[in-house]
């Protein structure tokens, strides 16, 4: 019978406190394990995405409402740019590659991208992991070859049911909106000619077709630059892009190919992975803090109850502390039980926290993943910061039982044999 | 041998203990006799180390618990002393013969390889094996004052104290428990220190002490 087995006793006699004492501890490290998870996980995604290309050109506007709607597909575009502005972008000599996407439409929600067939063969390597990336892969059919062709995210097949050989329609604007008040094109059917598979990113959940699709649809004339007679102003207007991907030579002629786009054309560019860190140092930064704040006082309110439930298991078992004292156990080991409950508590509340966090993050990570295409991986190895977090929760649960313990080393051994 | 010499302990406003001289030879059978409040348990638990005195000697198998620090008193406690409370006070969490063990831990006696079986052995002996497992709750009073014997000889103490062991038992449990403790005693050669308000029982023992006297008022 050792200390252990004994504090351990104790607890199994009063299962039903006990357990509510380790569920508010669980909660609290729930909600703080879930907190740094989610943050870093989607941190991850983000960041990943964000470094997929070098640079995104647009128009002027907000640079973050650029990166998140021609990378993530989740703000509406800043406005478009001329079409002869992405050709010489692309000519430039330190452009690896560079391609065009142009919005304007959806699908039940999912969006509608027009882009060129090179964008599927593009690759790109991880900087942190120097993983060799490759966002597009198509799973069924073919890739468009001509316009009104489209290529369906994996989560749009799933979602929509569609197949090859299927035909949709799309409908204008960025938001999903009820029969009646939505504009469809109805003139201008889709045709799913393939289907990429899952990648875990925003594109799961886009539709790609071609660029001439997009300005079909929106009655832009292409191919040989001339309106034919009887047109709209539309159709006269020079072709346009929303938003050009660019991958250049190197990362180090970020900051410089910047500069020349900005004073060079009437478009604006960004560095897409600058302006997702800057998100998360400032929105996010402060959301996590707000958050963290209230999973460490849920941890705070449980320390609570470790000690109000430990400081009445004492008062009520003063007569089992007398009568181990009366065998022989000094105070020292009596404060030693009492702080081992008090260590058990938390450390159970700690590993079941541990798995309501998960299993917390899990069901974030469904609906992140239906709503922005980001994975987020559970039950994975503990950061530093998660680590540092369950340290301290397990040592604010120890200081909670000092109290009690105390209280138990004040033990009047004949007194409370006596009295009881 | 227990000894106590010129034992004085306050008791509360101009009350106190005081016991001139007593002496317990090894393996004595002696009650320690007299009506409520006379000062019996205190004096119990001076000798055991439950209490300190506020002035005297106090000297067991030749040391002067007096002079011993608090866990060193708690060890030698643990060691020497077995006891038998009117209640039982068994650890209720705990089956029989966790009881046992758990007065095993406290103290050095014993390899901890041998506490199991000699455990195990003490309960069988008591007439308790088949109820090795079973929590206090499920058992009769007088088998709960049996566990309690068995876990008062666990460590091979050499004395034990009995305070009113058979205060809360029917009478045919209490003759049982008191034939038990008395042969016990007697088998290992233990010093027994019975309390009792009770003459009949007090009669049991070969020798008596008078406890009557010992708690006097005192000027404030």
């Amino acid at each position: 019978m050792s200390l252990w087995h004994i504090a351990w006793g104790y607890l199994w006699n009063r299962k039903f406190t006990s357990a509510l004492t380790i569920l508010s501890v669980a909660l609290g490290v729930g909600l703080i394990y879930s907190v740094l998870t989610l943050r870093e996980e989607t941190r991850k995604r983000f960041e990943e995405e964000g470094q997929s290309f070098d640079i995104v050109v647009g128009a002027k506007g907000s640079p973050l409402q650029l990166v998140l709607s021609a990378l993530y597909f989740m703000d509406t575009p800043t406005g478009n740019i001329r079409l002869s502005d992405y050709e010489a972008i692309k000519q430039n000599e330190d452009v690896e590659a560079a391609f065009p996407i142009s919005m304007g439409d959806t699908y039940r929600g999912f969006r509608i991208v027009g882009t060129i067939t090179d964008l599927f063969s593009y690759t790109w390597t991880n900087p942190v992991s120097g993983e060799k990336r490759k966002p597009f892969n198509l799973a069924e059919g073919r890739l468009f070859q001509k316009p009104m062709e489209a290529v369906l995210g994996s989560a749009v097949a799933r979602a929509e049911g569609l197949l090859i050989g299927d035909t949709f329609i799309g409908s204008h604007g960025f938001i999903e909106l009820p029969d009646g008040v939505r504009e469809d094109h109805v003139a201008n059917p889709y045709t799913v000619v393939g289907i990429l598979g899952p990648s875990g990113s925003p594109n799961d959940r886009a539709i790609f077709a071609d660029l001439a699709s997009v300005w079909d649809v929106h009655g832009q004339k292409h191919g040989t630059g001339e309106a034919p007679p009887g047109e709209t102003d539309a159709a006269d207007a020079p072709l346009e892009v929303t938003a050009v991907l660019v991958s250049l030579q190197s990362p180090t002629l970020r900051f410089q190919f910047v500069e020349f786009v900005n004073d060079t054309y009437n478009a604006m560019a960004t560095i897409p992975i600058n302006q997702i860190q800057n998100l998360y140092a400032s929105l996010l930064g402060t959301a996590k803090s707000v958050l963290l704040s209230v999973g460490y006082l849920v941890v705070v309110i449980s320390a609570i109850s470790i000690l109000i439930g430990l400081y009445l298991s004492i008062l009520q078992r003063r007569r089992d502390l007398a009568i181990m004292r009366a065998l022989g156990a000094s105070a020292y080991e009596i404060v030693g039980s009492v702080l081992i409950e008090a260590f058990l508590v938390t450390v159970l509340g700690v590993i079941a926290g541990w798995f309501v966090g998960n299993m917390a993050s899990w069901c974030v990570g469904l609906y992140l993943t239906r709503q922005y295409g980001l994975t987020i991986d559970v039950f994975t190895m503990l950061t530093n910061e998660q680590l540092v977090a369950f340290s301290i929760v397990a040592l604010v649960g120890i200081v909670a039982g000092i109290a009690p313990a105390w209280q138990a080393y004040r033990t009047d051994v004949a007194r409370d044999l006596a009295e009881l | 041998m227990v000894k106590m010499e010129r034992c004085r302990r306050r008791l509360g406003p101009g009350v106190e203990f005081y016991c001139e001289s007593f002496q317990a030879p090894p393996g004595a059978q002696m009650a320690l006799w007299g009506p409520s409040g006379c000062g019996k348990s205190t004096m119990l638990n001076l000798i055991s180390g439950l209490l300190r005195p506020d002035s005297g000697a106090i000297s067991v198998d030749g040391v002067d618990t007096t002079k011993l620090g608090e866990s060193q008193l708690d060890r030698f406690r643990g060691e020497r002393f077995g006891f038998v409370f009117q209640t039982f006070n068994l650890l209720a969490p705990f089956s029989a013969l966790q009881n046992v063990l758990i007065g095993m831990r406290f103290s050095d006696t014993l390899p901890s390889a041998e506490w199991k079986s000699r455990a195990t052995h003490l309960l069988e002996r008591v007439g308790l094996g088949h109820r090795l497992h079973s929590k206090p709750a499920t058992l009769s009073v007088g088998e709960r004052q049996r566990v309690a014997i068995a876990r008062a000889l666990a460590n091979k103490q050499k004395i034990v104290v009995a305070d009113e062991p058979t205060g809360s038992l029917d009478p045919k449990s209490a003759e049982t428990v008191m034939e038990l403790l008395l042969e016990l005693c007697r088998e290992q050669t233990v010093t027994l220190l019975l309390v009792t308000h009770a003459r009949e029982l007090a009669g049991l023992c070969p020798t008596q002490f008078d406890c009557s006297d010992l708690v006097r008022e005192v000027k404030s």
